[in-house]
């Protein structure tokens, strides 16, 4: 497989969160707006670089029986020095970000991709499968949030789109979880039928 | 038996490295970041005494706790710097407020008249829901509504007060607003204030 591949495949066609359905507690967590989706899809890409480089660096020193838990204490120990790292020098993105970042150790994406690739590839495809990754979850972050921020609080990314007078009375349920759920079974339903459409036309 | 000590001394290895490299790096951090939350705390009193009057103003610094966790309970005795302009003329006060909000302690700084009137308020902490109580940072969406208030105007519609809560929000919105008020009380029965309502 290329390194055009490794990277394009994590955005469409083995897209985390559309595809493999990993990551959906931040999924449907953080996606209450448009900012928050893309500073965990940031946080998270920036991790998921690190621990698959470090993964597939260690890949033949680790043993295969304690692996996992290898894996994990890699996972935590770099999320938790990006945490303090972030707060000692950039404290503003500290505060925009901080919430999300201990939240990324239970990212599945990112201890999945360790597991399902980084162990089992040289060290450079391993670093664009995280880029590629880390972009397709991003978008898909921001696509639920595009909806849930539009509808919930009637603006995006910031910007006030539908008026005052629909903020004073959004559609309240979008934001909260219950609508989240919801929009995420139209958003997945959405991407399966796109999917049996191209498969129909393949045959 | 040899394989077992083999892999347990590889996993011990990467966590002993993983805990040299966090005590390491927490150590150079640490002091920085002490620095920074001072700093950011010395920031909001200047920004909130400012609105009491311009000009030099002096005070002492206001001891805020460190939270062990977001949803910690803070002690009732309430810390309280008063806050005078260059001629020695006492301005009003300066107190933080801890509010039991949906998902953590939301700490509101307050500045107060010595009429007992509320001229400036920042929050200093919350870990409120993203997207909903965490709007209680943006001072245009609720906060805004406290400054020209007294304590006994310090009330939700909701609870037969005045006051708009943050839409979805109400926990928050009654945290903030229930816990300011007790603080406004507080001052009032420690003498710092008039009683409340009196200031009209």
């Amino acid at each position: 497989m290329s390194i055009a591949q490794d990277f394009s495949k994590g955005i469409m066609r083995e897209n985390p969160v559309f595809k493999q359905a990993l990551g959906m507690c931040p999924f449907l967590a953080v996606t209450t707006s448009v900012e928050n989706a893309l500073g965990m899809g940031a946080a998270a890409t920036f991790v998921l670089v690190f621990s698959n480089f470090l993964v597939s660096l260690f890949r033949k020193v680790i043993p295969a029986k304690v692996r996992i838990p290898s894996y994990i204490v890699i996972i935590a120990t770099f999320v938790t020095l990006v945490d303090l790292l972030m707060n000692a020098y950039l404290p503003a993105l500290h505060q925009s970000l901080g919430i999300f970042i201990p939240l990324i150790v239970v990212n599945c994406i990112i201890l999945g991709r360790a597991e399902g690739f980084a162990n089992k590839n040289k060290v450079l495809p391993s670093i664009v499968d995280g880029v590629g990754m880390g972009f397709g979850f991003t978008l898909a972050m921001v696509i639920m949030a595009t909806f849930r921020e539009i509808l919930g609080n009637g603006s995006w990314l910031g910007f006030n789109l539908l008026g005052e007078s629909y903020q004073n009375q959004p559609m309240l349920i979008a934001i909260l979880a219950p609508g989240a759920f919801i929009l995420m079974a139209f958003i997945l339903g959405f991407f399966n039928i796109m999917e049996k459409r191209k498969r129909g036309g393949a045959k | 038996m040899g394989e077992i000590l083999r892999v347990g001394f590889m996993l011990m290895l990467v966590a002993v490295i993983a805990a040299v490299a966090l005590g390491y790096v927490n150590s150079i951090t640490s002091p920085i970041i002490a620095e920074q939350k001072e700093q950011a705390k010395l920031d909001a009193m200047i920004d909130v005494a400012g609105s009491l009057a311009s000009g030099e103003l002096t005070f002492d610094s206001l001891s805020v706790p460190e939270l062990e966790n977001p949803y910690a309970e803070v002690d009732e005795t309430l810390a309280v710097v008063s806050v005078t302009d260059s001629t020695g003329t006492e301005l009003g006060y300066l107190f933080v407020a801890y509010g039991k909000g949906y998902s953590s302690t939301v700490q509101t700084m307050i500045a107060v008249n010595t009429a007992g009137t509320v001229t400036g308020n920042t929050v200093l902490y919350q870990q409120e829901t993203p997207g909903l109580g965490a709007n209680v940072s943006n001072p245009a969406r609720f906060l805004y509504q406290f400054d020209g208030l007294n304590a006994s105007s310090l009330l939700l519609s909701k609870d037969g007060g005045g006051l708009d809560s943050i839409t979805g929000s109400t926990i928050t919105s009654r945290a903030v607003t229930n816990s300011v008020r007790d603080g406004l009380d507080a001052l009032c029965e420690a003498g710092l204030i008039p009683v409340s309502g009196g200031a009209q």
